[in-house]
């Protein structure tokens, strides 16, 4: 069977449910990178320039751990979901970089998907896409129909019944349970602020999400949030979108300063050029909202393990302190 | 109502000349300079990119001074900058300015947009004025990108370094007092002519280096600590296919030359970088491919944590043709010391390419 590789880091968080729907109902076999380690972000950073973000040296570092491992590899150029709205820069050209950065790097699968230019050019893209597998547009629109459907009981698992999207892939039997101890009664709720391939690659966040659980906090994210809901706090606080991901970004800021939580805390990658600016917007409303206490965590390659449970833990204590005053 | 807007290498002579034919007051910031970078480094996010910060110091100037409309560029499609305006008019606010802040979708409009914007900050000048001042201001800038490229000419000849740049310098005042269609091509045929008239060594066949990556960086000289003088003075062409006039698409409808340059570049980019990355990430890429026989290297600059330009850089090694790329990253040290050694050594570099081929081909 035709194996298609799909790299564990960067769109894999919001969309692996979609993806390996598809490429099953075409007849491939999907084959899905390791989690990262250390090895991976080495790799990864030693192929591009060191101003690149650490999500694309992580990227690029699955895709080289594919290698020899499939006969495709998946790498949409994604430039907009929506009218209105564009990605960074480097989710455009992900497949360019990564076919002049990684040798021998399997056939590169790249469609281009650009909602904004209509739904149309998005049909033929996923027609173009399905080449090597089928020519028949009714197995494609089978697939894409199918893709769409897992997609939805994706989403639905994060936003009702509030999970984060590792465990909401566990249920859908796609990664091995993780073995999110349990937290005890949690005795604070912090919204943590980020893009997905920051927040749940638990290896260049060591495992923040879980640390914050085990001492008692409980913690909300983009998409426990209804979609709507993101959208109108965007709206209020910046206006129409102008990146893909910006709801979940000002969006889910916005949104969790005028809930009832605790705290928020948003973690950057470094190098990232979109959050250089969301990130600041998000930190000028909160500042108006003195009650949630807010925390900025920027993550590299260098990130000390032990430097930041320092700070989560003066942080939980903060508001722990604080609550007790009260 | 006295309007203000942040530097764009020479593009202030259009607005100038729009608003004083159109008799709206203006404030015109200081030119980029140290004190303006240091503003507006201070009131910025720390990994913005540099051209965030130098417009965001512009702004505050020219609030400073009196200036209480600013207008700004915004627009998909053009990157960080787009949303630029959102974050800066936050900012202000913050620091407790009061100003309207006008934007425009330069890279979408057509000229009706703009013109009803100009319209509406003119306090309502009838449409065949605004249209004309419009003409004007733009016969301007392509005046001015006429005199640029005979400036990078002479400069890299001149027996006494440093006249082309005066003369670029008169120039400029020149086009920027022109109050009509005639006494602009005056100014432009004179200043040509004088160009022309520079002593050169003609028996020098320069080097000729092309200057390309992400638009304000190239066509704003503070920020390219005047990349271009400093090839001159290496004895260097400077080639450059970005000019102001470029910039916007209206401008690109007068001038089919740039449309059909840049799809040039584009087709030449495919095999390396298949679609617009935004900002000048693809052109980038397409000028290594199409200009690797015509140039001897090419300087490519980029703000630091430019993204399309990062994306560039990263492709730029897998690019077969055999052109050396010296890449200038601005960021806010501006280290002019360091640049002038890197490019020292990549002129160095060229020369003794070409006299290896040179022999090469000889022998
Ligand atoms: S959004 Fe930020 S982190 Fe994500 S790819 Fe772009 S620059 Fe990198
Ligand atoms: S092209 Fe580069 S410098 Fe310009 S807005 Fe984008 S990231 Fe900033």
């Amino acid at each position: 069977m035709t194996k298609v590789g799909i790299p564990r880091a960067l769109l894999y968080y919001q969309f692996y449910p979609m993806w390996r729907t598809f490429f099953s109902h075409l007849g491939a076999d999907v084959v899905v990178s390791a989690p990262t380690t250390k090895s991976v972000i080495t790799t990864g950073s030693s192929r591009v320039v060191s101003e690149t973000c650490l999500p694309v040296k992580v990227f690029c570092g699955h895709v080289r751990s594919l290698v020899g491992q499939c006969d495709y590899v998946f790498i949409p150029s994604v430039c907009s979901l929506e009218k209105g709205s564009h990605n960074c820069s480097k989710f455009m050209g992900l497949p360019d970089v990564i076919k002049a950065v990684v040798p021998n790097c399997p056939p590169i699968l790249d469609p281009d998907i650009d909602l904004a230019k209509g739904k149309r050019g998005f049909y033929l893209a996923l027609y173009h896409l399905s080449r090597p597998f089928t020519w028949n547009p009714l197995k494609v629109k089978a697939a894409s129909e199918a893709a769409w459907q897992s997609h939805l009981t994706y989403r639905d698992l994060m936003h009702n019944q509030g999970l984060v999207p590792l465990q909401a892939l566990a249920q859908m039997g796609l990664e091995p349970e993780p073995d999110f101890h349990e937290p005890g009664p949690a005795t604070m709720t912090i919204a943590v602020i980020g893009h997905p391939y920051v927040l749940f690659d638990e290896y260049i966040n060591h495992k923040l999400i879980r640390r914050l659980q085990g001492m008692g906090v409980r913690v909300v994210t983009a998409e426990m949030a209804g979609e709507e809901d993101l959208a109108l706090s965007l709206k209020k606080l910046a206006g129409r979108a102008y990146w893909t991901f910006e709801d979940e970004i000002v969006g889910a800021g916005g949104h969790y300063l005028e809930r009832n939580v605790d705290g928020i805390i948003s973690v950057v990658a470094f190098g990232c050029g979109p959050d250089s600016l969301m990130i600041d917007l998000l930190q000028r409303q909160a500042r108006k909202v003195p009650t949630k206490a807010y925390m900025s965590l920027t993550i590299d390659e260098h990130t000390a393990e032990a430097g930041l449970v320092t700070r989560l833990e003066a942080y939980v204590d903060m508001i722990r302190r604080r609550k007790n005053s009260v | 109502m006295k309007v203000t807007w942040p530097h764009l290498g020479h593009s202030d002579i259009v607005l100038k000349s729009l608003f004083r034919d159109l008799g709206v007051d203006m404030v015109i910031a200081p030119p980029n300079n140290k004190h303006s970078l240091t503003l507006g480094v201070k009131h910025s996010p720390e990994f913005v990119c540099l051209p965030f910060k130098l417009t965001l110091g512009n702004m505050i100037e020219g609030l400073e001074l009196g200036g209480d409309t600013i207008i700004m560029a915004a627009g998909s499609g053009l990157c960080r900058f787009g949303y630029y305006a959102k974050v800066q008019e936050r900012i202000l606010r913050d620091l407790g300015y009061e100003f309207d802040m006008v934007t425009t979708a330069l890279f979408e409009s057509k000229i009706v947009g703009v013109a009803r914007l100009v319209k509406r900050l003119s306090g309502g000048a009838p449409l065949s004025k605004v249209i004309a001042a419009i003409r004007l201001g733009l016969a301007k800038l392509s005046a001015m990108d006429d005199i640029e490229r005979a400036v990078h000419r002479v400069r890299a000849i001149e027996i006494n370094k440093g006249i082309a740049t005066k003369l670029f310098q008169e120039a400029i005042n020149a086009i920027d007092y022109a109050s009509d269609m005639s006494g602009l091509k005056k100014a432009k045929m004179d200043y040509i002519a004088q160009l022309n008239d520079v002593a050169v060594d003609t028996k020098i066949d320069p080097l000729k280096v092309g200057v390309m990556g992400e638009f304000y960086v190239v066509l704003e000289p503070f920020a390219n600590m005047d990349v271009e003088i400093e090839l001159g003075k290496l004895g260097v062409e400077v080639k450059r296919s970005l000019f102001v006039s470029h910039w916007t698409k209206f401008s690109l409808f007068l001038n089919a030359f740039g449309v059909t340059e840049k799809e040039k570049t584009h087709r030449a980019a495919m095999p390396y970088l298949k679609r617009d990355v935004g900002g000048d990430g693809w052109e980038s890429v397409g000028e290594v491919v199409l200009h690797a026989h015509s140039y001897n290297g090419l300087v490519h600059l980029s703000p630091f944590t430019c993204m399309p330009e990062i994306i560039a850089q990263n492709i730029m090694p897998s690019i077969k043709a055999d052109i050396p790329v010296l890449t200038l990253i601005s960021d806010e040290q501006m280290g002019r010391a360091g640049m002038l050694t890197r490019l020292e050594a990549f002129v160095d570099l060229l020369h003794r390419r070409r006299s290896a081929s040179l022999a090469g081909a000889l022998g």
